[in-house]
Formats: C-alpha cells, structure tokens, sequence
C-alpha cells in the first residue's frame, strides 16, 4: 500500500514535470514568432522548476533526513476540507506553513546594523543564483509547429563563464551579510564564507576545463550534443533502441574533474560538509541577525544553489538530457518532427529533471551522512588536494585528447577509475584477528573507523 | 588486486582515498532511505518487537500510545468517600510539604453536630482545593503526606492539553473524580449508633487512638481535646455491620 501511493507520487512528479516541460516548449514556440521563446523560458524555467523544486527541497530537506535517521519528519500540518482532512500527504502542507511563517514573521533589523546593506545582502545573495541558471539548457531545440524552440534562458557564447562569473559574485551578499549585521558571530560566518568560497572557486573551475577541452567549446548545449555520441556502440539502429554503446559522458571522461567539481560546488553552496559559515552548532553564521524573509531568502537561496549545482552537473558530467545508453538515435530523429517535436523534447526535458532530483537528493543524503570538516580540513580540500589534482588532472586529460581525438583513451582511463573507487568501495574488509601491532579494538574495524583528513588522496592516473 | 585491508586508518587505501567510504557512507543512508521510504511503517508501541523492513522507531504520540508502566501513576485527584465528598480534611498536609507551592486549600468547617451526614465527626474540609498542575513538578510529596489518603496519583493522565493556561490550575469539581476509598479506619465508620460517639478524636491505627500508648503531654495535664479512655479500643468494635 505505501509502496504503491509512493509510485503514484513519484509518477505525478513525473507527469508534472512532464507537462510543465511540454507547456514550456509550447509557450515558447508560440512566442517565438516575435522572438520571445527566452521570456516563456525565464519564467517557467527559473521560476517555475527552480523555484518550484527548490521550495519542496526545503521539505524534502526535512523529510529524507527523517527517512535516513529512522524518523518520521513532519506530517502535522493538513488542511481542513472534505477528502484532505487528517491527511498530511507526506507533509506537503508544510512548505505552506513555512512560506507563511517567512512572510509573517517580523522582519527585524538590529539598530547598529547598517541598514542599506542589510537590506541589500539577501538580495546579493539571492539574485546571482537564480542568474546562474540562464545558460543552463535544460531540453534539445525542437521544432514547435514550425519553429525551433530550446529550452535555454540564453545561450551566450561565454557559456560556462558566466557560470564562474556569476558564481563568484554570491560571496558579496554573504560576506556583506556577515559585516553589516554589526554581529561577531555574523562577521566570523561572513569571513568563513568568503575565504571557504574563494578557495573553492579555482577548484571549481578546473574542475569543469577537462569536459571543455574533450568537446572544445564552453558553451553548454554544445558540450551535450559532445555527450551525445557514442564512444563504442553499434554502427547499425537496432529497431527503437536506436544504437546502443557506451556515450561519452563526461563523467566517464574526467571522472576525477567531476569530484573535483562536485565538492567545489558543494562547498559554494555552503552546506554540510562545508557549512562552517553557518556553523549552526556555535556560531548560527552570517544570517544570524536575519528574520523574517530575509532570511528566507538565504535559505531558499541556498536550496536553489543545490538545484542548480545539480543542473550544472548533469548538463556537464551526466550526458544533460541524453538517455545515454540507447535510445537516444532513434528519438532525435523526432525532434525535427513538425507535430512530436514539441512531445519528445518534453520527454528528454523530464529526463534531465530526473537527473537532476537524482543528483538533488546525492546532495542532501551527503548533508546528512558526513560530519562538518573543520576549518583547516576545509582548507587543505582546497588547496592542497583538489587543486593539485584537478591541475593534474588538465595535464593528463589534455595530453590523453591530444593523442587520441576520438576520447576513447581518455574515457578508457576515466572508466578504470571509477572502476577503481568503485572496487574498494564495494570490497568487504576483512578483520585481521591477532594482529599484534594493533592498537585499534576489534570491533572498529567493521565500519565505523576514524577517517583522516577529507580526500588525503586522489585517484592517480597511473 | 593488491589492495591489503588494515585497521590503521592513515595507511589504509580506502580510507586515505576517502572517496570509497564517502560512498559506503551514501550506501547507508541511501538503504535506510529506501527502506522506510517504500515500507510500511510497523504501528506496534513496543518498538524492539517491530516487524518490517521499515526501520522508523517513533512512536507516533497523541494516534499511538505506548502502555504506561506499572509503577506509573499520573497527575492528582481528590479522593471522594462513598458519600462523593472529598476525604480531604483540609489539614494542610500536602500543601506544606508541596515543593513547587502548587496547591492551595481553604478550610471550611462541618456542623459537627449534623445527625444526617456521616460528617459529623469530621470537623474540617476544602472548600476551595486547586492544584496548579502546570507549576507542580509531580513529585508525590503531597501523596506521601497526606493523612487521610485523599490525594492520590492514580489518574494515569499524563500530559492533559488545555487552551488557556488557566485550565491547568484544577479546582475541586475537576480534582474529585475517581473510585471512592473507604478505610476500616475512617473515623466516620466507628460509631454503633447516630448518637454522639464517646471519643471526640479516636483514630484506629494511631497507637494513641487505640490506648496502647499514653499520651505525654508537657505538664503532665492534657490540652488536648482529644479523649484518651483507659480500655484498649478494638478496632472491630468500630466497622459497620
């Protein structure tokens, strides 16, 4: 029985994802006679998807983390009409009691603070986000009843660069935040912030300029059509699966660029296993004078940053709307396709939407796996661990592109990596019994062994 | 491969690499995830006894009640005798000795001479008796004083909910429910007849009240009203039929 009302939430989840897609496409194609697909885009896109998901990631926030710790989270608010009665419907009804409660709460300004950049910090904060995902394309150009309509706020040829650009503006409305409170705790969070996202910016770059090189271009619809071929696969269509093979995601070609690249948007995102800026167990972090939407608008930032990091990382890494294995050849073939354009586009539409809730919930079941690092584990992440190795990584990649242009080699190499964490992930570890030099019970060597600092070392490309 | 396990943590691979048990880590939460997001959740109060893959050990509160323990006894009430009065004599007992000075009492005074109630020989009762039970740290002391064993905690209410804080401060209509008590030794069944008893004060089970110790008062001369009869008084004499 629960089993069955989780399908048919997960399936209307589907569905509206589904429909918003297609309206999307269809808008957008109707507008497009005046050249105005980018209006329908913004709205739907930026605040209809981003938005929309990153309001119920601030329930499901609260809810997978009861799941994961054997809790039953919030289910306590319901609605008082006929057929919803004493149905709290997995808690849904407390993103309204939370919005509510934002929007009504006083909105408290301390005397001492400075009141322009008070005011203007969660704007910084939160407008530069909701910036990033302009260049984020979300479904293939179809053709909707005559014209070519993508999914895309924009498609400028600085593509990824706004990306960094725009990434590195969100420091201002923290750091401003954290000073102009005219709080200790808010100009310690505020510090943490700034210095925790300057060190990641480099990482977070480097991250990103393997994929780049393997497909020689930066701008993000191009990188997934790069995704789009197959690096082994059947010469011949088989029916509808199309061509199966193995494509050439770019999580198989620098699987060491994507950890590198995750962490470092994790740690902008400023959430645990980064979120000594808000420290919330000794200092309560840069917004600890905020109240009201104010800080509401840090919160919902910061889950908008998650679903963005996590659109970023699939249009980069995860193939973007690519089905990947199969299939792929014999869709497209739709896409130009006067009257289904619109309906396929909206199915590879959905399909990276799913990608990205995937990757949406990686990160919040990291938030509540891992221990805070401490600062300084913080720092040597940073600086000693990733970017070396992600500087590595871009000599490597670079000289494995140039001696093979077809990205077989490199994929070879990405793909005996993953295999490598993989396998020692997967490998049961044996107790050694009577070992004399061991200092350390018995019992911890199951599971719960005291780990070193945070990525003492990286997979070499050896 | 040649990969060696090991205890010790910095020359482990796995855990120098941090990224297998980052994912073993994922593996966990992501199980449990699962687990309690497609099963059904056991509603046994007994949590260890649960059965199911789901793994959530709450226990829903206010819709699922786990059974109190034996020893629990619960908030205050007012022992009613069999005639619906309260037992209570009004004699300060439980609000001296109340810690969290929750419980306040005015005394009011029976017509001794009344042949029609079995009050007669009670001089004293509450006519006002309320236990703020919003202030009272439930710690029985009240129960413990009590001479005439006319507050219990015996309700089993635990945690009633109120509106207003006003309605946690309990008055005698809202105090005096419960089973009636009656005891061999109150005061009320010692008597033979509806005359006026021959003892003003005579408790069984006081060793005063039933002669086997003579009362020493200072002075040697006796304040008190209390009469002390030289025969040994039966406690059986006193039990209705």
């Amino acid at each position: 029985m629960k089993a069955l009302s989780v399908t048919v939430a997960i399936g209307f989840i589907l569905g509206t994802i589904f429909v918003l897609s297609a309206v999307a496409y269809l808008l957008g194609g109707w507008l497009q006679q005046w050249n105005l697909a980018w209006v329908s885009n913004l709205v739907i896109l930026l605040l209809g998807f981003v938005m929309l998901i990153a309001t119920f990631l601030t329930l499901a926030e609260r809810k997978w983390s009861a799941m994961m710790q054997d809790r039953i989270g919030p289910n306590r608010a319901t609605i008082d009409v006929p057929g919803l009665r004493g149905r709290p419907l997995g808690g849904l009804f407390h993103v309204a009691t939370d919005a509510l409660k934002m929007l009504f709460k006083e909105d408290f300004r301390p005397k001492t603070a400075d009141r322009l950049l008070f005011n203007l910090a969660p704007v910084l904060a939160f407008a530069p986000v909701l910036a990033l995902f302009a260049v984020v394309p979300v479904g293939p150009v179809v053709n909707v009843f005559g014209s070519r309509v993508g999914l895309q706020v924009a498609n400028p040829n600085f593509g990824l660069l706004w990306v960094f650009a725009i990434a590195s503006l969100a420091v201002y409305g923290t750091s401003l935040a954290g000073w102009s409170s005219n709080n200790k705790f808010a100009l310690l969070g505020g510090v943490r912030a700034s210095s925790q996202m300057i060190s990641y910016e480099v990482a977070l770059g480097l991250g990103l300029v393997g994929v780049m090189m393997a497909f020689s271009s930066i701008r993000l619809p191009d990188l997934i059509a790069g995704q789009s071929t197959l690096l082994w696969g059947s010469g011949e269509e088989l029916g509808w699966l199309g061509k199966i093979g193995v494509p050439a995601w770019g999580i198989f070609l620098q699987p060491v660029g994507f950890i590198c690249f995750f962490a470092a948007a994790f740690a902008e995102t400023k959430r645990a296993p980064f979120d000594v800026p808000e420290g919330e167990s000794e200092i309560i972090g840069y917004f600890v004078e905020y109240s009201g939407m104010k800080f509401g608008l840090f919160m919902i930032s910061e889950f908008a940053e998650v679903v963005i990091l996590a659109a970023i990382t699939t249009a980069v890494f995860l193939g973007g709307w690519n089905f990947g294995f199969a299939v792929d050849s014999s869709l497209a073939r739709f896409l130009d396709s006067k009257d289904l354009g619109w309906l396929v586009g909206a199915l590879y539409s959905t399909w990276f939407w799913v990608k990205v809730l995937i990757l949406c919930y990686l990160q919040l079941a990291i938030r509540w796996t891992f221990p805070r690092f401490r600062y300084d584990q913080i720092q040597t992440l940073g600086w000693k661990i990733l970017l070396p190795q992600a500087l590595a990584n871009l000599f490597i990649s670079g000289a494995l592109i140039l001696i093979d242009p077809s990205l077989r080699t490199l994929a070879v190499v990405g793909i005996l990596e993953i295999g490598f964490v993989l396998a020692l992930a997967l490998r049961r570890r044996e107790p050694e019994h009577g070992h004399p030099s061991d200092d350390l019970p018995l019992d911890a060597t199951t599971d719960h062994a005291p780990a070193p600092l945070p990525g003492a070392a990286a997979p070499s490309h050896h | 491969m040649a990969y060696k396990a090991s205890k010790n943590p910095t020359d482990d691979l796995r855990e120098r690499l941090y990224l297998p048990e980052l994912l073993r880590g994922l593996a966990i939460t992501t199980r449990h995830f699962l687990r309690n997001l497609f099963n059904p959740r056991d509603t046994n109060t007994d949590v260890v006894a649960r059965k199911g893959a789901n793994l959530v050990s709450t226990v829903s509160y206010p819709e699922e009640k786990a059974p109190y323990p034996p020893g629990y006894r619960g908030l205050h009430r007012l022992v009613p005798r069999d005639d619906g009065k309260p037992r209570c004599v009004a004699c300060y007992m439980c609000a001296t000795i109340c810690p969290a000075q929750c419980i306040y009492i005015e005394a009011g005074e029976y017509e001794t001479n009344d042949p029609a109630t079995q009050s007669r020989v009670i001089e004293k009762f509450p006519t006002q008796f309320v236990i703020d039970e919003l202030r009272c740290i439930v710690c029985g002391l009240c129960v413990d004083a009590c001479p005439k064993d006319a507050i219990r905690m015996d309700t089993g209410t635990h945690a009633p909910s109120e509106y207003t804080r006003s309605g946690f401060v309990w008055d005698i209509p809202k105090l005096l429910v419960g089973p009636p008590v009656s005891h061999p030794s109150d005061p009320w069944n010692k008597r033979s007849s509806s005359s006026r008893p021959s003892h003003q004060h005579t408790e069984a089970h006081t060793r005063v009240g039933e002669g086997l110790v003579q009362l020493k008062l200072p002075g040697g001369e006796h304040h008190s009203r209390t009469e002390v009869t030289d025969q040994p008084i039966p406690v059986t004499r006193f039990l209705k039929d």
